[in-house]
């Protein structure tokens, strides 16, 4: 607690702030569309009936599920950080809140985590849902082919939810990087239309990393290694192949992309601070 | 020898320079400002639209930075979050969070000024009621007229019971008698020992409310003092007088004349439009809000 007359760091301050942004988000239209959309879509996999090829069909339902968590919640990350703190901006409610005893540090980490908070709503209902259509499916597929299932159950459900794990923290750092935009942007178009470019190069960067490794020397190889150094590689994050395969995930692997995102994250998170302590409201 | 306490607001040599291009163009929006606010009083900092009132309170209360010079509240420097401990601010056509109601809203920044929890459920319902917005407490601000706004704006900026209130424009778009409500909030405030800031570019309410005023043009301080001795005419006095017939005018010029005096004026002292719109449009509206007599199927008191 602060002495009187002084103001400290204040994570209290944070949770206030990051609870209003949870609230704007649940009362915007946008995140129940989305949420309703891809819950939607894992849940309606399973109709799917054509494609019914047996045991297979539960990868269907996985590789299906996973696309589905993976578009709606980037454009939920990109949209809602870009939205939530923008408009904070935009609207200028941003002037009465800085006027008060506030750190702008605890206003973008009070955004960010209500951001977070609202990826992890997102990220956590449609696993969910995903998890409960795989079992069902599963379960109903044991009875039919019983055959197929002698050496145990196909789905990897400890890794369906490492999977939603790691997805949550990709969608934490494309929130970061949105508020890093946002930051410096003058209108929230440019703020979401820079953060999905942002985001594409990021599913590429994989790109620039190879190359960077097979050129000998040179500009293309400096500008190659700070190219991936600079964006992160979401390919880190990508582990939904391996899950629908029925493989468990490497816990060392696990681990080492949630350092990974968890690096990222802070650095974007500290950058977001230091562009909106410049900026003029 | 007890120490002089600072003022609520110091502004040093204040110069803001806005850059209006990547080419270095720009524009000067305060330029050498200096003045203090009194604790205790209420200030008006009037002048027209550009003339950097809202850049000098944004440099104050830290939103921006100064290109040159200084400012502090309560001897605290802007720069310093802490210098905002005091402060409750109204800004100029207030945009709050529309997806809250009225009590959402100032609970939120109760809790952000860090209102004790114990008395915070107390301490929302209390400035709520102050502002008069008891009833509409739960409704969402998206359905809240200008002046409720206004008002509910005024809550948020009390509510951690600041001793600086710093409001801009808070009458902007507001019906005469939403006005004149605002205003008996701000005298009340200045009973109550705050400071009050009000920048506004309604003279009249100015003059009423206002002990000291400061004028900026262009960014620069053209004229600040005591409103009484600014807008007192000195050597000449007004008598008011009733049942003044013409004979006793004409005697009452030569009484004056006599004593080396002149009467430079016969006329009919003046109300307002204000006033009358206020006086007319109050009546009804408190007429239309007493309450009407029991419908059928409820309980009648007796006639």
């Amino acid at each position: 607690m602060s002495a009187p007359g002084t103001v400290s760091f204040s994570l209290r301050r944070i949770g206030v702030i990051a609870e209003l942004t949870v609230l704007e988000a649940v009362r915007q239209r946008l995140f129940g569309v989305l949420l309703v959309l891809a819950a939607g879509m894992i849940a309606g996999a399973q109709l799917l009936r054509e494609f019914n090829f047996g045991s297979s069909e539960l990868k269907f339902i996985t590789d299906f599920g996973f696309g589905a968590v993976t578009l709606f919640g980037t454009i939920l990350a990109v949209v809602t950080a870009a939205q939530l703190f923008f408009a904070e901006i935009e609207n200028r409610t941003a002037l009465t809140l800085l006027a008060k005893p506030v750190f702008r540090a605890e206003f973008v980490l009070g955004k960010f985590a209500g951001v977070a908070a609202v990826l992890a709503l997102f990220v956590g209902v449609t696993t969910g849902v995903l998890v409960a259509v795989l079992w069902m499916r599963e379960q109903s597929l044991m009875a039919s082919v019983p055959e197929a299932f002698e050496r145990g159950r196909l789905v990897q459900y400890g890794s369906v939810v490492a999977f939603g794990a790691l997805q949550w923290l990709k969608f934490s750092v494309i929130a970061a990087l949105t508020l890093v935009i946002a930051g410096f942007a003058n209108t929230n178009l440019y703020s979401v239309v820079i953060s999905f470019l942002v985001v594409l190069i990021c599913h590429l960067q994989y790109l620039a990393h190879e190359s960077w490794r097979r050129m000998a020397s040179g500009v293309g190889r400096t500008a190659a290694m700070l190219l991936a150094a600079v964006f992160p590689n979401f390919q880190m994050f990508n582990v939904g192949d391996r899950v629908a395969a029925g493989q468990a995930i490497d816990p060392v692997v696990l681990g080492g992309s949630a350092a990974y995102g968890a690096l990222y994250l802070a650095v974007f998170l500290a950058l977001a601070v230091y562009v909106f302590r410049r900026r003029e409201i | 020898m007890s120490a002089v306490p600072p003022p609520a607001i110091s502004v040093e040599g204040l110069t803001k320079d806005f850059l209006l291009s990547v080419r270095g163009y720009r524009v000067r929006a305060v330029d050498d400002l200096t003045l203090q606010v009194p604790a205790g009083q209420v200030f008006g900092l009037l002048g027209p639209n550009g003339s950097g009132k809202s850049t000098t309170i944004k440099v104050v209360l830290g939103l921006i930075e100064p290109t040159l010079g200084r400012t502090a509240i309560f001897g605290v420097r802007s720069a310093e979050v802490r210098s905002r401990l005091n402060v409750g601010y109204l800004p100029e056509n207030p945009n709050f969070h529309r997806f809250l109601s009225g009590r959402e809203l100032v609970t939120f920044y109760a809790r952000v000024c860090g209102v004790d929890r114990a008395r915070l459920r107390d301490r929302v319902d209390e400035v709520i009621e102050w502002v008069g917005l008891k009833d509409a407490a739960s409704r969402r601000l998206s359905t809240y007229s200008k002046g409720m706004l206004q008002r509910i704006g005024l809550a948020q900026a009390v509510v951690h019971d600041p001793r600086l209130l710093i409001l801009d424009e808070p009458t902007a778009g507001v019906d005469p008698v939403g006005s004149a409500e605002i205003g008996e909030l701000i005298l009340r405030l200045k009973a109550q020992g705050k400071t009050v800031v009000l920048s506004s570019h309604l003279l009249a309410q100015v003059e009423d409310l206002c002990d000291r005023i400061a004028i900026l043009n262009r960014g620069r301080l053209v004229l600040e003092g005591g409103v009484d001795d600014l807008v007192t005419e000195k050597g000449r006095d007004a008598l008011i007088v009733r049942g003044l017939d013409a004979s006793a005018l004409g005697d009452l010029r030569g009484w004056l004349d006599g004593r080396g005096a002149e009467l430079v004026a016969v006329e009919k002292p003046r109300t307002t439009l204000d006033r009358i719109f206020r006086e007319h449009v109050a009546e009804r509206m408190q007429a239309a809000d007493a309450p009407t007599a029991p419908g059928p199927g409820t309980e009648g008191r007796p006639r």
